[in-house]
C-alpha cells in the first residue's frame, strides 16, 4: 500500500487514556503531587513545542525534497562513513527529549535509514554541545573529554552491532 | 507525525508525574558505595529519571558531593539521556518492539562500559 493511501489513525489513544485515568485516580485519592505534575506537564509541553515544530518541518522537507534514492545514498545501505558522520553529528546537535525525534526517525527509516544509524543517532544524543561548559564546571575538563570521546565511540559501535543484528534477523526470516 | 499527538501528550503526562513524585532523596538512597552496584544503580536510576539533561548534571554533581562514586554518577548522566523507561511504549509503537529491545539493550550495556572505562581512564590519567 502506498504511503499516500495509508489510513490516518491517532496513535497512543489508549496510553493517553491510561495516563488521564492515572491522574484522575491520584486526584480522587487526594494525592498532593497531581497539581505540581500538571504544572510540570504544561511546562514540558511549552518547552517541547518548538522542538516538535522543527521535527515536523524537517519531516516535511524530507518528504518534499529528498527522494528515496538520495536518502539511501546518505543514510541507507550504501551510505558508508558519510552515514555515520551524519547520524553522529545529528545526534550531537539534536535538542530536546528523545521521544520528540521518534516521528522523524520513523519517517527516515521508512525511506531506508539503517537501524545502525538510528541507534548511533540516539546514543550520540548523550553529548550536548551547549551543556559541555556546564559539564566541565561540574565534573572537570578531563572527565568531559574522556566521556565525550567514549560516548561517540560507543554510539558508533552500537550502530555497527545493530546493523549486524538487523542483517542476521532479516536473513533468518 | 500529527497522528502521534496523543502518544506525545501521554508521555509528557507521565514525565510530569515522574518529576513530581520522584525526589532527589529517592535517587540518593539507591547508592551504597560499592562500585559495581552503584554503576548498575546509576544506570537504572538514570533510566527511570526524566527531564532535561542539565538537571542530570546538577543531580549528578550533588550525588558526587554526597560521596556517591563517579562510576554511578557517570552511568546516571549517560542513562538519563540515552535510556528511558517512560518513553519505551512510544519507542516500541513507533520504531517496533524488536528494534526498541535491541537498541535499549545495546545502550544499557554501552552505558555500563562507558562509565567504567571513563573512570578507569581518568584514574590512569590523574
Amino acid at each position: 500500500m502506498s504511503e499516500k493511501r495509508r489510513k490516518f489513525r491517532w496513535r497512543g489513544l489508549r496510553l493517553l487514556g491510561g495516563v488521564v485515568l492515572l491522574y484522575l485516580l491520584l486526584w480522587l485519592a487526594g494525592s498532593p503531587g497531581v497539581g505540581p505534575a500538571l504544572q510540570k506537564t504544561g511546562h514540558i509541553l511549552k518547552m517541547l513545542l518548538p522542538i516538535l515544530a522543527v521535527a515536523v518541518f524537517l519531516a516535511a522537507l524530507i518528504n518534499t525534497w529528498l527522494n528515496p534514492k538520495a536518502l539511501a545514498r546518505h543514510l541507507g545501505e550504501e551510505s558508508g562513513w558519510r552515514g555515520w558522520l551524519i547520524a553522529l553529528g545529528a545526534g550531537v546537535l539534536s535538542h530536546g527529549p528523545m521521544y520528540a525525534w521518534y516521528p522523524l526517525i520513523e519517517d527516515l527509516r521508512r525511506h531506508g535509514m539503517r537501524d545502525g544509524l538510528v541507534a548511533a543517532f540516539f546514543y550520540a544524543r548523550a553529548i550536548k554541545v551547549p551543556l559541555l561548559p556546564m559539564m566541565v564546571a561540574y565534573f572537570g575538563l578531563d572527565f568531559t573529554i574522556v566521556l565525550t570521546l567514549l560516548t561517540l565511540g560507543a554510539a558508533w559501535l552500537q550502530g555497527m552491532v545493530m546493523d549486524r543484528w538487523t542483517l542476521r534477523s532479516l536473513s533468518e526470516r | 507525525m500529527i497522528s502521534m499527538l496523543p502518544m506525545i501528550l501521554a508521555i509528557v503526562g507521565l514525565v510530569g508525574l515522574f518529576q513530581s513524585y520522584i525526589t532527589q532523596e529517592m535517587f540518593a538512597s539507591v547508592f551504597d558505595g560499592n562500585a559495581v552496584h552503584d554503576t548498575l544503580a546509576g544506570t537504572l536510576a538514570g533510566m527511570i529519571a526524566v527531564g532535561q539533561a542539565v538537571v542530570s548534571y546538577i543531580l549528578g554533581g550533588e550525588l558526587l558531593k554526597q560521596g556517591v562514586s563517579l562510576y554511578a554518577v557517570t552511568a546516571f548522566i549517560l542513562a538519563w539521556v540515552t535510556l528511558g523507561v517512560v518513553q519505551l511504549p512510544m519507542e516500541a509503537e513507533v520504531l517496533g518492539l524488536g528494534f526498541t529491545i535491541r537498541r535499549n539493550l545495546l545502550a544499557f550495556i554501552s552505558t555500563l562500559l562507558v562509565s567504567v572505562m571513563t573512570v578507569w581512564i581518568l584514574e590512569l590519567w590523574r
